[in-house]
């Protein structure tokens, strides 16, 4: 495996950038946590479950596996597989499917994106989640969970699980979405048509199961009361409800990520840039055949410009959505958890002064220390102090890029031994 | 096709190619033991970011959220005896 490309997530970017390295002719080795390909936007319905996907996206998955299957085995495909990093070397290390340690001639992290979550008193209740990992079990199960959800944040992704929860019978008793989308309709005509038609599917779903959708209404607090979640919103309303999933927006799932001198490093699709899964495929392909190019000497192709079509899209969705979150930063209770791994108050990142260094924020602070490295405080330490230079993941990321167990690491198959780089 | 995990001891049916946190959650668990800090372990971020849904599984600590069931698998919150830190 040492001759092959790595390619790490096998959702639209990373297959898509598979199939044109395997093109070239170039070994790809593509590896994925999940027990299947699709990542989270194709994510598959367990054997023999209902699928949430609509025709469209039915027909883009079996196109792109199909062209992967056609690669035959110049693409093998590794899941239930995790990604450990790259040392300085280009030794790269994956655990669980497949265990081992090896040096791979260029690494493609096409890790999609991952949600920010903004801090509310009592997010890390039991029963409360980010809306992209209920929408990940909704599409795996094809059913909705027990009981009453309440969705809230700011984000088209909350529309769109809205509809699904009703499209599987289990409409959620409320969206708060603390933007006014639908209160610049000039701004939303620019939008290019399929948004517009994804989004009237969704909420014709939604009005025709009469949920209620609160626009410039925050969720501001989550208790848990009587075996339930009360949430209370900024309108003064409380909300009852068994699960709450909270979502305030799409970053690029690239933190803690590695880069290398000893051999090509390249992000593709959402784990460059955030621009949804149209912009996902584009880039995966194009930056897939610039890699093969580059690593055969060969001319660079030209940038497709389709990906600058969903960055505009993307930039005018982003406005569409804009709203201040400084106000409900600042009213934060002082308890309120800042760093989930470790339990850090916002009293406690206040007891650091007003502009901590990121040597202080790790060491007395215990910020970004613990094991998910600052991926779910980093952006709101930076905005709860005037340390402005203090990146999303506080300082330099740390090796391996997740939690890994000793046993797999000593049971790892060394494919490097012997090598003399 | 289905099986059976074991959380502290109790049977919980699983669906072939579900997750061990899936499984749980079908099962009406949400709060996966306590963890170090004193909150509970549950389910967040549900693509193995974040650590916070950490379970034993025959001994060692892993994300229930990437974990595939098997069948006669194991599985205890992270510090034994739940609530007592």
């Amino acid at each position: 495996m040492s001759d092959h490309v790595l390619v790490v997530g096998a959702g639209l970017a990373g297959l898509s950038a598979a199939v044109e390295l395997a093109r070239a002719g170039l070994p790809v080795l593509v590896v994925d946590q999940a027990q299947a390909a699709g990542g989270a936007i194709h994510r598959q319905p367990l054997p023999g479950g209902r699928s949430l996907a609509t025709a469209a996206q039915e027909q883009r998955w079996s196109d792109l596996m199909a062209q992967v299957a056609a690669q035959g085995s110049r693409i093998t495909l590794a899941l239930a597989t995790r990604f450990g990093g790259v040392d300085h070397k280009g030794t790269a290390l994956l655990t669980g499917g497949m265990n081992r340690l090896l040096r791979p001639r260029a690494v493609v992290l096409a890790l999609g994106a991952r949600e920010t979550v903004r801090p509310r008193p009592g997010w890390t209740l039991p029963g409360v989640e980010t809306a992209g990992s209920l929408q990940i079990r909704l599409k795996t199960l094809g059913e909705a969970p027990q009981g009453r959800v309440l969705l809230a944040g700011s984000g088209p992704l909350l529309l769109a699980v809205g509809a699904q929860l009703t499209k599987l019978g289990s409409p959620p008793v409320a969206i708060l979405e603390a933007g006014r989308p639908f209160a610049r309709p000039l701004m939303a005509l620019g939008l290019p048509r399929d948004y517009w038609i994804e989004a009237a599917g969704y909420l014709s779903r939604l009005m025709l199961a009469r949920v209620p959708i609160l626009t410039g209404t925050r969720l501001t607090a989550i208790r848990a009361e009587n075996g339930a979640l009360m949430a209370e919103a900024s309108n003064g309303r409380r909300f009852v409800a068994d699960h709450v999933a909270l979502h305030d927006g799409i970053r690029p799932n690239d933190l803690g990520l590695p880069t290398c001198d000893a051999l090509p490093v390249v992000q593709l699709g959402d784990c460059r840039e955030a621009l949804g899964a149209r912009a996902a495929m584009v880039d995966g392909q194009t930056g897939g055949a610039a890699l093969a190019a580059r690593l055969l000497g060969q001319k660079a192709p030209s940038p497709d410009p389709e990906l600058a079509r969903q960055r505009r899209a993307q930039a005018r969705l982003a406005d569409l959505y804009a709203h201040d979150v400084s106000a409900d930063l600042n009213d934060l209770p002082g308890d309120t958890v800042i760093c989930r791994c470790e339990a850090r108050t916002l009293n406690d990142l206040r007891d650091l002064g007003p502009a901590p260094t990121a040597r202080q924020l790790r060491l007395d602070g215990r910020f970004a220390m613990g094991p998910c490295q600052g991926r779910f405080c980093g952006d709101w330490i930076a905005r709860l102090t005037s340390a402005q230079a203090i990146k999303p993941g506080i300082g330099a990321p740390r090796w391996p890029a997740r939690p890994i167990a000793v046993a797999d690491l000593l049971a790892a198959t060394d494919e490097t031994e012997g090598e003399n780089p | 096709m289905t099986g059976t995990i074991f959380w502290n001891g109790t049977a919980i049916p699983f669906r072939t190619g579900e997750s061990v946190a899936t499984a749980l959650l079908r099962a009406g668990i949400k709060a996966f033991g306590t963890a170090h800090t004193g909150q509970a372990r549950a389910v967040f971020c549900g693509i193995g970011l974040c650590q916070g849904c950490l379970v034993r599984a025959e001994g060692r600590l892993t994300e229930a959220c990437l974990l595939a069931a098997s069948d006669g698998l194991h599985l205890s919150s992270e510090i034994a005896g739940g609530q007592d830190v």
